[in-house]
């Protein structure tokens, strides 16, 4: 069956409540604000980016480390590690607990991969976000509140995609990242009203599901 | 749930991911035509041949192959849709007012509510049985009552002829008749509600019967000695097969009034009522002999 949600499995979920100044310093925290970190790992980054954006409108969280691991959680360092590490940083541990609270819900309910092909061999993810946070929307260049679809997807399927959803819907591209990435995905944030962007997410996303079904196309299809 | 969850799961039922449906098999090859002509071939048991001639049902009808003749199918078809569209046909809300007759209604609402709520058909709404309390004379011997039953076709055509001749037959008997009324949307166990509001000795409603075959047209009739709610079936005496090809509206009230009169003589109806007496009267309603068959309606024409 295809187009059935991936659910992301959290690895694990820790909370150091009064960190040493120098970790702080070393994961980009500033220890004049900061002082407990909340961290998780996640077998999917892409949904784990925007739960860590989703934890920012709960809690008086910041998102100071969030990196995606190279090649994927399928080559990931040890049994925890999964395919990024998320880091929420604040001023004492009830906020971080907010926040992870809020993103745990988001991993569990929202963002996930979904398969694109029978096989579940190809995954995309053609997320929309309808309200942004202040995190994604500093990476975006855009204002926190704004609409914006998340689009992700490997390369081919991904860049046929991205095509289609900016020829779909009135959107614009705030930031399109061609492979590879660390996991070795393509991506792209796109932007507009939240109307626009659902049609976008949507067309991407049936896009990356007939690329995949037919992989060479009406030419060299067969 | 979640907005993209929910986008993904309407993009999935758009591009049937939920149910893929297989590509269809190719189809067999269809061999050119004539493959077998099979002739129409008329059916050769005498027996069949005898009993048709004595019923209208479908005996003797002969076969093509393994299946029906096209005619036969037409013609079962054609009588089908003459049933239900009698079952469909509405009693004109204006009806009753046009030919100058009581207009009363059960407490059904509608035509579907009529059909699911036999209950709700037996009862009159308030306002019907104040207008009744109101108009109609009371304390008479028969109160008739017209309504369109399962068939509003049948009491529009072949009603009114009906409660004419019922009229002036009970009249003729010397039963002083009340004011004739028009139920819509009524059930056979109507009459004991209105004839118990007026008072009346013997109840009669003649209505639409449940269509058959061909027969959308039929008219029953059934009585009732001393109406009140509660009455069953086995308290009342009722006649079928009201119209042209069966018993015509002329004679069939002609015998309803000789049933009405005997319930007033012996003060009882149903199974109670001694009909021994009245064999001359009935004619052959209570003959045992040999009755023709009812004529057949053809309406699809064969060419021969």
């Amino acid at each position: 069956m295809i187009l059935e949600p991936l659910p992301p499995r959290i690895l694990s979920v820790r909370r150091i409540p009064n960190a040493d100044p120098a970790l702080l310093l070393a994961y980009g925290a500033d220890p004049a604000r900061h002082r407990s970190l909340g961290l998780v790992t996640v077998d999917q980054d892409d949904p784990t980016y925007v739960a860590l954006d989703e934890a920012t409108k709960h809690a008086n969280v910041d998102v100071v480390f969030a990196k995606s691991f190279y090649a994927g959680a399928s080559h990931g360092s040890g049994p925890l590690s999964g395919e990024i590490l998320g880091v929420l940083a604040g001023s004492d541990p009830d906020e971080i607990d907010a926040g992870l609270k809020a993103l745990v819900r988001c991993l569990e309910a929202d963002a996930c991969f979904y398969s694109a092909d029978e096989a579940q061999k190809t995954a995309v993810f053609p997320h929309v976000i309808s309200s942004l946070g202040h995190y994604l929307s500093a990476l975006a260049g855009l204002a926190p509140g704004d609409s914006m679809a998340y689009l992700v997807a490997p390369p081919m399927e991904a860049t046929i995609g991205i095509d289609m959803a900016l020829k779909a819907a009135d959107v614009r591209a705030a930031k399109i990242f061609p492979p590879p990435t660390e996991t070795n995905f393509a991506a792209a944030w796109l932007t507009g009203s939240l109307e626009s962007c659902e049609a976008a997410a949507v067309a991407f996303c049936e896009a990356v599901v007939r690329v995949a079904a037919n992989p060479k196309g009406e030419i060299w299809g067969g | 749930m979640s907005r993209t969850r929910h986008l993904v799961a309407e993009l999935r039922e758009r591009l049937g991911g939920a149910a893929p449906v297989p590509p269809p098999a190719p189809l067999p090859r269809i061999p050119e035509p004539p493959v077998r002509v099979f002739p129409k071939r008329a059916e050769g048991s005498r027996y069949a041949r005898e009993t048709a001639a004595h019923t209208t049902a479908l005996l003797g009808i002969g076969h093509v192959g393994t299946r029906y003749a096209t005619d036969v199918v037409l013609q079962f078809q054609a009588e089908l849709a003459v049933a239900h569209e009698a079952v469909h046909t509405d009693l004109p809300d204006d009806w009753a007012a046009k030919n100058g007759l009581v207009g009363l209604r059960s407490r059904v609402k509608d035509h579907r509510e009529f059909l699911l709520r036999p209950d709700l058909g037996r009862r009159l709404d308030d306002m019907s049985l104040a207008r009744l309390k109101m108009e109609a004379k009371h304390g008479v011997d028969v109160q008739s009552i017209l309504a369109d039953g399962l068939s509003a076709v049948a009491c529009m055509q072949s009603g009114l002829a009906l409660l004419a001749s019922f009229t002036a037959a009970c009249q003729a008997r010397g039963l002083s008749v009340g004011t004739p009324v028009v139920a819509r949307y009524a059930r056979v166990w109507l009459e004991d509600e209105i004839g118990a509001a007026v008072g009346a000795k013997v109840s009669a409603i003649l209505l639409g019967e449940r269509p058959g075959l061909g027969t959308g047209d039929g008219l029953s009739a059934y009585l009732v000695y001393d109406p009140k709610v509660g009455r069953t079936d086995g308290d009342r005496n009722m006649m079928s097969n009201i119209h042209a090809r069966g018993t015509t509206p002329e004679v069939a009230g002609d015998r309803l009034a000789v049933l009405a009169r005997a319930m007033v003589d012996q003060k009882r109806s149903g199974v109670d009522l001694d009909l021994s007496k009245l064999t001359a009267e009935l004619g052959d309603a209570a003959s045992r002999a040999h009755r023709a068959p009812q004529v057949r309606v053809r309406l699809v024409e064969v060419e021969k």
